[in-house]
């Protein structure tokens, strides 16, 4: 059912840029999640520099977002340094708020200043893969109330396609296969912390370079991440010097 | 029920609410109730299965690290009683898992090669909704019987409430807030079994134990441990020094 759901999803963000969209991929994406989910604005934050940084900077790069309101939601929360997407971080899960006249203990800062700019409820969903942060989507609604579990999925959906679509923009090169992120086999995240060890880098460092070689020798993922998890593939700091072991 | 089984169940039960404080780690608990599990039912291995609230299903604890058993109940995400269990939001037994091939082919052929010869599972429920299945798997060919599936599903029911934990579930969102952040941490975790295992030449088994066990020695949480060591505040060499000469090391 819900394969038919990211099929769907994912068919009407690729027919939105087909159609010449000529926003960004992560654009059009929030274009896509206000209108799927009926909210009043959507807006992504890419956390900034993935490459080099620590993966703490808490610095964010760039927003995307479908009105004025949706960005104002998140300049403010850089400003007041509390917030939905912040909390959304620490927790490692969704922070959903049907009613923000509710949140003035939790979020004294953010509250009052949602509030002028015209948000009544928000939804922030973290965009990462395990302790690879890469950002947030973020929604908000001009009136109280919440999300209905089928639109609870298909934000987490969404979710996962913006998270992909994160990555892909990282590497370099368009892959629309974000069903790596739904495979609950564990490997993929064991080989991530594996390359990370050999290399001595980031998780998302590491998790682009199994990526990077699962697509260069066009093997699936899991695959890939099985190899190093049975220590058969090694990586180096070379990425075109990836040692293999006794073949398999 | 013999009272042997009774003096253990009490047992477990304690250790769980124990476990149960105001600030606890929730994947810790789960393990802890898989591993209970295991000796109160007689069983081999216990799995706990989450779901992604997007149609997957994800194992989110397991009774040992053991990568095969990982994988097995990787393999019962897509069909095998677990599924059925979630599927019928009832438990659901198998006493020959080779005479499943028509029900499960997949799962009782992976199931079977990896020794197990019967299995059973029980859903985690609330409300109308059901969140998980408890995974019981025996190498023995005496299957889990009444008592032992009420027990289950009364341990289905604590892992549940572990789950939602401290937050009163006066709000519907908390479940899938607290859901999505589970399964957040074990991916942590897993990424952290994996520097620790490539640090220490370990297995992921040996890695999941030392995480806890270091988390455990020093009061810290193993999702906030596993964190520290993705971000590298913690580095591995710290954990694998401590594994070396765990009686050296000074307690915080």
């Amino acid at each position: 059912m819900s394969q038919d759901r990211r099929t769907v999803l994912l068919s009407r963000l690729e027919n939105r840029l087909a159609a010449g969209e000529t926003a960004s991929r992560m654009s059009v994406l929030c274009a896509l999640t206000v209108e799927h989910l009926t909210v009043s604005g959507a807006g992504a934050t890419v956390l900034a520099s993935l490459a080099d940084g620590d993966g703490q900077d808490p610095s964010r790069g760039l927003v995307h977002a479908t009105n004025e309101i949706s960005t104002g939601l998140e300049d403010l929360q850089l400003t007041v340094g509390e917030g939905p997407c912040l909390d959304a971080f620490v927790t490692g899960g969704p922070v959903l708020v049907a009613d923000l006249t509710e949140t003035h203990t939790r979020w004294p800062g953010f509250t009052p200043g949602a509030l002028a700019l015209g948000a009544a409820a928000v939804f922030s969903f973290p965009l990462h893969i395990g302790a690879a942060r890469l950002g947030s989507l973020d929604m908000y609604h001009d009136r109280p109330g919440r999300l209905s579990d089928a639109q609870i999925s298909d934000a987490l959906i969404l979710a996962d396609l913006a998270t992909h679509t994160v990555i892909t923009e990282l590497e370099g090169h368009a892959s629309s296969d974000a069903g790596w992120l739904a495979d609950p086999h564990a490997e993929i995240h064991q080989a991530t912390g594996m390359i990370q060890a050999q290399l001595n880098t980031t998780t998302e460092n590491a998790l682009l370079r199994l990526r990077a070689h699962a697509y260069t020798y066009s093997l699936p993922l899991l695959d890939v991440a099985r190899r190093v998890t049975d220590r058969q593939l090694r990586f180096t700091d070379e990425p075109d010097d990836d040692q293999q072991g006794t073949p398999a | 029920m013999t009272t042997r089984r009774e003096q253990r169940l009490a047992q477990t039960f304690v250790a769980l609410s124990d476990t149960l404080v105001d600030d606890f780690d929730v994947l810790d608990f789960l393990t802890l109730l898989a591993e209970r599990a295991t000796a109160l039912l007689e069983v081999t291995a216990v799995g706990v299965i989450l779901s992604d609230q997007r149609g997957g299903w994800h194992p989110t604890a397991a009774s040992t690290e053991d990568a095969h058993l990982l994988q097995l109940l990787a393999t019962q995400t897509h069909e095998g009683p677990c599924q059925d269990s979630i599927n019928t939001s009832t438990p659901v037994t198998s006493y020959d898992l080779s005479a499943e091939h028509a029900r499960w082919p997949t799962f009782s052929e992976a199931a079977v090669a990896a020794g197990f010869r019967t299995a059973a599972a029980v859903p985690m429920r609330l409300r109308r909704r059901t969140i998980g299945a408890l995974t019981l798997l025996d190498t023995t060919p005496s299957a889990v019987d009444t008592n032992g599936i009420q027990l289950g599903q009364a341990l289905a029911d604590q892992a549940t409430v572990g789950i939602l934990h401290h937050r009163a579930l006066r709000r519907e969102e908390t479940l899938v807030e607290q859901l999505q952040a589970t399964l957040h941490h074990r991916v942590v975790i897993e990424q952290a079994k994996g520097i620790l295992a490539e640090a220490g030449n370990l297995t992921m088994h040996q890695a999941f134990q030392l995480l806890r066990e270091h988390a455990r020695v020093h009061g810290h949480h193993l999702t906030d441990l596993a964190h520290s060591l993705t971000t590298r505040s913690t580095r591995a060499d710290d954990l694998l020094e401590f594994r070396a000469h765990p009686s050296t090391d000074t307690r915080e």
